[in-house]
């Protein structure tokens, strides 16, 4: 992702307020490494079992998880296997029926001010600037902070548009600098590039590791696409009827090659594992 | 606003795509006048355009127009700031909070029912003539359109955004000014469009029947000395008030509205 020079921001009206001068050719150095340091470590999370049902239908059952701070970690599965409701009752939107799930030690009730949620569409509000989007939930004081984040996903010179002129990819990058902006400690990304076409897709995954890298937050990633899991996660947990299946971790040097064997391998290993394990009626 | 390829005219004609609106009624209007004047048309039953412009001039001059067209507005206004205050307070307010809306709905879309014209006489007993019934019956006529648009646009806001904003810990104020009120901002708008036109049709009915000022009186004066010319004046009147008041809640929508892409007019990228 390229970085366009900073001046050309500076000229704008409204956003000129003094701030850190960046260097446009180094990206991974950006003013969050000046923050205090609880920002740069991840949450560490612990699932107790688990369970979930929709009137009959079980969609989780007893399940046991322990999430280390700063972990990557991706959940794939058939559709229906429950791991969108899982991360949605990581996030708090939605109760567990039974079961504990601890932040860094703590039972939280709702949702969690730490954690921030990305879905699958971008979820802006399209009577707001891109800017202003970003800025959604801060203080007058922190305003600033959105445009830095704007900028770390490439998209400063856009910070006054509407939402409705962006392509797919750009609005799920808005949504990606609105998340960052408040400095979580867990972020939950519910197949977030599902929509988008394979290139910008590449683009984006891409984007969400390194950002993912420079802040040290936990991910939890839910995707359909078991090669991005494999790409992107540092563990891959595959679930089926609401159980866990398959744990694997996945200890391939970063930054990982699409053409890599042992990742290509891998992938096929676990989609030959969804592909023969049982469906349920 | 085009949903449209644009065509480009030669630069001399461009006019005439931005006021081809106006073409249709000069066209009228010039026939009507050459009708009136060769005698196809009696001027007892219709005078000719440039009759009524000389009623107007005379009127006007003798300042009887303007005042008559001061008071109407006035009315008009007065009615639609009440009624319309009262219809997006209920709007939101039921529209919002299921208790108040089970409490309140049933009476509302009882009264909805009756014709607020019918009131005309109930009126009269209970206002008088005065200005208190004119404006009671414009606030009733604009109160239904902002309430059923002002209600519907807010059920209409969009729960995946509303999710979001949990996300964000937006408190319920925060969820309301900037996420419920914005989505239904747009279907509010239309609602005021609506009212705008039962205003005015409200105040006509209400004018010809029981006023002793404004247009509809000037009318119903004009109509017993056979004045046909202030009859039709005052008719053209109301349209165009109609069609000013319609024109500001167009460009409100334009201003308010300009994230939508179907009310953008032009957008530097």
């Amino acid at each position: 992702m390229p970085i366009p020079n900073i001046n050309i921001l500076k000229a704008g009206p409204s956003y000129s307020r003094p701030e850190p001068t960046l260097n446009p050719r180094k990206p991974k150095m950006t003013v969050f490494e000046i923050k205090p340091s609880n920002t740069l470590s991840g949450i560490e999370i612990e699932i107790k079992n688990l369970s979930k049902s929709f009137g009959d239908i079980k969609v989780l059952e007893n399940l046991n998880l322990d999430i280390k701070p700063g972990v990557f970690v991706a959940i794939v599965g058939r559709s229906g296997c429950g791991k969108s409701t899982l991360l949605r009752l990581i996030s708090g939107l939605d109760r567990a029926d039974t079961g504990t799930i601890t932040s860094d030690g703590k039972a939280h009730q709702s949702i969690d001010g730490d954690a921030r949620f990305m879905f699958q569409e971008a979820r802006l509000l399209p009577w707001r600037s891109v800017i202003d989007n970003v800025r959604l939930g801060l203080k007058k004081f922190q305003f600033p902070k959105a445009l830095n984040s704007l900028r770390e996903v490439g998209l400063e010179t856009r910070a006054n548009e509407w939402p409705s002129v962006l392509s797919g990819g750009q609005r799920q990058r808005v949504a990606l600098a609105r998340s960052l902006v408040h400095e979580p400690r867990l972020l939950l990304l519910d197949e977030p590039l599902g929509a988008l076409d394979a290139l910008t897709r590449i683009e984006m995954q891409n984007l969400i590791e390194r950002l993912w890298q420079e802040h040290g937050f936990t991910s939890i990633l839910v995707t359909h696409d078991i090669f991005e899991a494999v790409t992107l996660a540092d563990r891959v947990i595959l679930l089926n009827e609401g159980k866990i299946d398959l744990d694997l971790e996945i200890n391939l040097p970063r930054p990982r090659q699409r053409t890599d064997v042992e990742l290509n391998r891998l992938s096929e290993e676990i989609l030959e594992r969804i592909l023969t394990s049982p469906i349920a009626s | 606003m085009s949903q449209f390829p644009h065509y480009q005219l030669p630069k001399g004609l461009r006019w005439i795509k931005s006021s081809s609106g106006w073409l249709l009624p000069i066209f009228l209007i010039a026939f009507w006048e050459i009708a009136a004047r060769n005698g196809w048309i009696a001027s007892k039953i219709l005078p000719a355009p440039l009759d009524i412009i000389h009623a107007a001039v005379n009127l006007s001059l003798s300042g009887n127009m303007t005042q008559n067209i001061l008071i109407s507005t006035k009315r008009a206004a007065i009615g639609l700031l009440i009624g319309g205050s009262i219809g997006l307070t209920f709007g939101l307010l039921n529209g919002v909070f299921k208790p108040a809306d089970r409490f309140l709905d049933t009476t509302i879309q009882m009264i909805r029912n009756v014709p607020h014209l019918a009131l005309i006489p109930l009126v009269i007993i209970w206002f008088g003539i005065g200005e208190e019934g004119k404006i009671f019956l414009v606030a009733l006529g604009v109160f239904f359109p902002i309430y059923v648009n002002t209600y519907h646009g807010i059920k209409m806001a969009d729960p995946q955004l509303l999710e979001m904003g949990r996300v964000y810990n937006l408190n319920p104020w925060q969820l309301f000014t900037q996420i419920i009120f914005p989505s239904a901002l747009p279907s509010i708008l239309v609602g005021l469009r609506y009212a705008l036109g039962f205003m005015w049709l409200t105040l006509i009915v209400a004018e010809t029947i029981a006023t002793t000022s404004g247009i509809g009186y000037m009318a119903m004066n004009a109509r017993e000395f056979m004045q046909t010319d202030v009859v039709v004046l005052a008719i053209l009147i109301y349209a165009l008030l109609g069609k000013l008041a319609d024109s500001a809640a167009h460009l409100l929508e334009l201003k308010l509205l300009q994230w939508h892409p179907n009310f953008r007019r032009t957008k530097n990228a």
